[in-house]
Parts: C-alpha cells; structure tokens; sequence
C-alpha cells in the first residue's frame, strides 16, 4: 500500500509541474495552449534520448529537456504571436499531434511506436523498488518546490503583472508601452520549460516511453487539475493536480466497494465519476479550489 | 487573514478525502489469505472490445480451480484494473494490482505499449506477467523470464503469411501498413521473404491510421500492377481501405489480420466489397478440449483469440503455483515450463490439472490458444494459423496450418 502511495504521489508531482507550467502560459498570460503535452513529450524524448544514446549524464538530459522544450515554446510563441481564443487552442492541440507523429513515424531517431525502453533512473537497479520510488519522491517534489517558489515569485513581481494585464486586455498593455510579444514569448518559453522538465523525469521514473504516451487525454487532465485548482493560482496549480490523481485513483477503491459491479461496469463508473465531479466542480466552483488572489479582483 | 485558513481547510479536506478513499484499498489488502492475480485487460479505449470477454476467460477459469480447492487449498481471487488502453493509465493500474492487492501475476496486457510499459514494474517486484502483445522487442526486454507471451511476434506471424501467399502464386504484393510496432519489421521480412521465393514486393506505404480518406495510397496501389495486397492495419482503417479499392477496382488478392476485418466489416460494408477478402490469425486450437470447454462456458459464443489466450494464462498461473506449492510471482515464473512442456500427461482443463499435480504426477497443459510451450525469451513456440476467406457475408474456413 505504501509503495503506492509513494508512486501515486509522485504521478501527482508530475501532474503538479505541469499545471504550473501551463498556469504561467495560460492562467497568467491568458493563452490558451492545449499543446502542453507536445512540451512534456518533447522534454521525455529529448532527455531519453541524449541519456541512453548520447550517454549524457541524467541531471543534464532533464536540463536538455527543458531547454529544447523552451526553445520549442519560444518559436511557438513567435508563430502564434497575432492568435487568440479558439484558433490559438487549435494550433497548439496540433504541434503536439505534430510531435506525436514525428515521434511515431522518425523511427531512426526515437524507435517509433515501440517506443524507447531501457532510459534509466537514478540508482535505478541498485536500491529497491521501494527505495527508487522514494528518491524520486523527492526528486519530483523538489522539482515541484523549487518551480513553485520562482514562478510565485514571478507572478507577483512587476513581470507576472505585464503578464495579467495581457491576459486583461493585450491592447490596453501594449497601450501602456510594453513590449507585448516579447511578454509572451517569455510566459511561453517558461511555461515551456517546466513542461519539459515534468516531461524529462517522467521519462527517467517510467524507464519506457511511447508516443502513445503523449495522447491528448493528458493535456485534458492537466487542464482540468488546474481548472479544479483555480487558473491563475500557482498553489491552485498544485493542489488541483492532486486533488485530479485522488480523484482518479481514489474511484478505484470507491467504485470497488459498491456490491454487484462488474469490473466492465466499474471502468465505466469511475470514467463517469470522474467528468461528473469535474462539472459539479466547474458549476458550483468555477473559480477553483483555492482562487487567485489579483489586484483587479480585490 | 481569513481567506488563508479557507484555503488551508480546504487543502486539509482534500487530503482527508484522499486518506480515507485510499483506505478503504487497505481494508481489502488486509483480508490476506487468498491469493491474488491481477487482470489489466482494456476496459475502455481502443482494446475496450477486446478487454472485458478476455477478464471474463480468466474469471471462469479461476472459478473453475476455486472449485477443485483452490492451490494448495487456498481461494484465488482475481482483481481487475482497466488499462484504458493507454500505458499511462496501465502503470498507474499496476502499481495498484502490485503495491496494494500483492498480486502474484499480471495476466491480459493487450496493447504493446501497455505491456512494455508495465514490464520493468513486474520484473523489478518479481511479478509474472501474462500477456498477448505482439511487438517483437518486448520479449527482448531484459525480463529475468518473468514475461510469457502467447501471442506469435509478428516477425513469426508475417513470415507464415508470406509462405501462404507464396504458395497461392502471389508474385507482386504491395504492403500497406499503419504505423504500428509491426510496420517496419513487416516490411523486412516480406522484402527478405519474397526476394527469396522469386517474387518482390512491389510497394511500401506506411500511413496513419486515423485518416477517413486513402485515396493517394489506392492510386498507388493500381498503379504499381500488383497481384496481391497486404492490407497491415487496424479495424477501422481497414473498413475504409475495402472500399476504395472496390471503388477503384483493384482486382488482385486482398489479405489482411483476422482482427483487422471481423463480422462488423460485414455491417458496415456490402457484401461485392468484402467478397474474397482473405484474412488469417494465429488461431486458438479449435479442436482442443481446453477451446471447446472455453466456448461452452462463453455460452458457445464466437470466441475470440485474445480470450483463448488469457484463459491459458490463469491455467498456466495457477497449474505453475500449484507445482512449486507456492503462489509467488518467482514460483510462477519458475514453474511454468514444468507444467506446460514436456513429458507430463497431457491436460486441458485446470481441474485435471490441480487433481495430477496434487497426485505428484508430471503434468503438460495444452490450452485453447494452442500447446502454449515457450522458449527461452518466454515466446510461445508451435501456434496453428488459421486463413479464412469473406463469402456473402461470413468468413469460411480456408485452411488451418
């Protein structure tokens, strides 16, 4: 039970990041992106890829992850600069389908569909299981702490308020004399970069990764985690994110106790718990769990 | 002020709710005595037709031993999580069979991408994992024996096809792949096939399978003048691909994987279009005691062959922990060549099967999907194909090799 715990934690770890990134380029900044798992694979290809063919060092393949997730959000941000709404949703929903593809098809560089088996992990094959999961407990969380400090600190500096305004309205910032694009271009390129990172150690805990991996449906979930979280807030971020991994693995066990369901039945409950409490929670709570506390709302 | 300690309380309820849904799972973990074996069929997504008739084999079988008096006179409980066809949610659903249900096996990882995924978790907390993957590189993994598939590789599975069509004159095939695990390594061993029979491969498209239209790949294939083709993909393409070749009437062989074209091809498509369509499949063994009495149990229902498999599976777990008189992941990794190789009496059913074992005799299960022997890779040696061809809107029997 404790070792899954520990795993089922450091999933929510994984989760937490991610919501943190996309909370810089969209709950901040007001940009729609739905291609934020297109960032987390790119960091998980890139890192496990320079790890067990280039034979890098892990700590620097994460640190590759993340810049190459960087400098891919920073182009992107280029690209869509002049979109907004639903056609900027649309563009980024297809770069990552554009990174899945390339993932499935550029068999000599990442080994298509079969994925790349093998990446290894810190003391991997040395220490426990057990023991494995919690170093990466505290790998993963610390990652969390230390994005979480930065990107607070960032939001409540004079750059995270640049950011709001956009988010406000990006004619009456560019009104006031800032350099729009150059915003954004900056929201993206770190929302990127802790979205490859995320990426990069999920890669190095799952020891397997496929482009199947980086299917639509985790984009949703993180954007429900930071939904359920509350959009703006870094520490909505992160307890969305958990409150996201308890909701899918906690209807496990619940569903497991209602008597006569088949386990057909169950699948299908737990999926249908699952949206119901996400509506519920967007009904009834729409700000999210713990809102974001903003000048123009006080 | 106030509204930290609101948010404070409420991350306090949310950890709450956490700790208590996740001790309800304690509770079941605690009962103990029985032993348990973990089911991670798909459920839902794009294996979700397969999955639930594959639990279904399994949980027949383990009533079945229930029945006869369990291993060793404990029960055997079976405990099911949805892999959702995606790896994923297939790691999360084995740390829980693993972690909190202390399952001896992993048994009906359909998808390939599920099952590499799920594999270093097995081997590393000496789990036995059963599936009915068919990428080659999984049983390449470095697994410590602790895989067993009894699904051919489709390295295998290729090769038979290309000696059948061989056999039946084809000279020219086109192949026509998704992209797939099986893609590339299909291509190569038609390329080395045919080149050796005299004949020659005469195009090679890889497509994704999502697209609804294929008509640049069926101009190719009129163009390119062959007699046969290799129809590699899945289901819902493949319905797509019957068609425009109609449409464009393309007039050589059609072949394709038993999975990939099934009764709903038939609903979906008239009958002039699917005419002569040929598939094949790694085929249970019809004729078995072990397929028979699985059909029996169905309800004599169509069985289909992933269903066979997982049946094989719980019989060869619980025959394997039956021999080494313990129900741990190792015992069964270590016991399962023993009981399903072999000089041993021949048994089908796991009744029999419990009832020799106990008696100390040396037992050699045959099973629906085939004589399930393995090598050393923990493949499965000795499959029966199975080539059957669309007439009016059923498949007959063609040949069974």
């Amino acid at each position: 039970m404790e070792a899954y715990l520990v795993a089922m934690l450091v999933f929510a770890g994984f989760y937490a990041l991610m919501a943190l990134g996309l909370n810089v380029i969209w709950g901040l900044t007001g940009m729609v992106n739905l291609g934020l798992v297109g960032f987390f694979g790119l960091g998980a290809y890139a890192s496990a890829l320079l790890t067990t063919k280039a034979g890098l060092p892990m700590p620097l393949g994460w640190l590759s992850g993340a810049t190459i997730a960087a400098i891919a959000g920073g182009i992107m941000a280029l690209i869509v600069a002049r979109l907004r709404g639903d056609y900027l949703a649309i563009v980024t929903l297809g770069f990552a389908e554009v990174i899945r593809l390339v993932a499935s098809n550029e068999i000599w560089l990442t080994n298509g569909t079969d994925g790349i088996s093998g990446i290894p992990g810190p003391w991997r094959g040395y220490v426990s299981p057990q023991q494995f999961n919690l170093i990466f407990l505290g790998i993963v969380w610390t990652a969390v702490a230390v994005g979480f400090y930065f990107l607070s600190r960032a939001s409540h500096s004079p750059f995270g308020r640049v950011l709001r305004a956009i988010r406000e309205d990006e004619d009456i910032a560019a009104v006031a004399g800032k350099p729009v694009l150059w915003f954004k271009v900056r929201a993206f390129v770190t929302g990127a970069a802790v979205l490859g990172a995320a990426g990069a150690l999920y890669a190095h805990y799952n020891a397997f990764i496929a482009p199947e991996s980086f299917a639509p449906l985790l984009t949703i979930y993180i954007v429900l985690a930071l939904t359920a979280g509350g959009v703006g807030s870094m520490r909505g971020a992160i307890v969305g994110a958990i409150f996201l991994i308890t909701l899918i693995e906690g209807t496990r066990f619940i569903a497991a106790e209602i008597p006569g369901v088949t386990p057909v039945q169950k699948a299908a409950l737990r999926e249908g718990a699952i949206a119901l409490t996400l509506i519920l929670l967007l009904r009834f709570r729409p700000q999210g769990l713990i809102p974001e506390k903003t000048r123009t709302k006080a | 002020m106030t509204t930290f300690s609101l948010n404070r309380r409420a991350a306090l309820l949310g950890t709450a709710g956490a700790l208590s849904s996740f001790a309800i799972g304690g509770k079941l973990a605690a009962q103990g005595a029985p032993i348990t074996f973990g089911v991670l069929p798909p459920l839902t997504g794009a294996g979700g037709p397969y999955g639930p008739a594959m639990l279904r084999a399994v949980q027949g079988v383990v009533e079945e031993a229930n029945a006869a008096g369990g291993i060793r006179g404990r029960q055997i409980r079976v405990v099911a999580e949805d892999d959702q066809t995606n790896p994923d949610a297939a790691v999360r659903g084995a740390r829980k069979l693993i972690d909190v249900d202390r399952a001896a096996c992993i048994i009906g990882t359909w998808a390939s991408a599920s099952t590499t995924a799920v594999a270093p978790l097995c081997w590393e907390n000496r789990v036995s994992l059963f599936t009915v993957s068919g990428a080659d590189s999984i049983t390449l993994l470095p697994h410590q024996g602790y895989i067993f598939r009894t699904q051919p590789n489709s390295r295998l599975q290729i090769s038979t096809a290309c000696d059948y069509l061989m056999a039946k004159g084809a000279r020219r095939v086109f192949h026509l792949a998704a992209q797939s695990p099986f893609a590339a390594s299909s291509q190569e061993v038609m390329v080395e096939k045919f080149r050796a029979g005299g004949g020659a491969v005469s195009g090679y498209i890889v497509y994704e399978r999502d697209k609804t239209a294929f008509r640049s790949e069926v101009d190719q294939i009129m163009r390119s003048r062959s007699d046969t083709v290799m129809l590699n993909g899945y289901l819902p393409d493949v319905t797509i691909l019957l068609r425009e070749l109609f449409r464009a009437g393309f007039e050589g062989r059609r072949f394709t994987f038993a999975y990939a074209a099934n009764a709903t091809t038939f609903q979906s498509l008239p009958n002039e279009v699917t005419n002569g369509l040929i598939t094949f499949q790694p085929s249970p063994d019809l004729d078995s005691g072990a397929f028979n009495r699985l059909k029996n149990r169905f309800g004599n229902v169509e069985v289909d062959p992933y269903s066979a498999q997982t049946n094989d599976h719980a019989t060869l777990a619980i025959l394997a922990a039956a021999q080494a008189g313990e129900a741990t992941g190792t015992a069964i990794r270590d016991n399962v060549r023993k009981i399903s190789q072999g000089d041993g009496e021949k048994v089908d059913n796991v009744t029999d099967g419990l009832r020799l074992i106990a008696a100390g005799r040396a037992v050699n299960f045959e099973g629906a999907s085939g004589p399930v022997s393995f090598d050393d890779r923990g493949d499965i040696q000795g499959t029966k194909f199975r080539y059957e061809v669309a007439e009016n809107g059923r498949f007959r029997l063609l040949e069974l090799v």
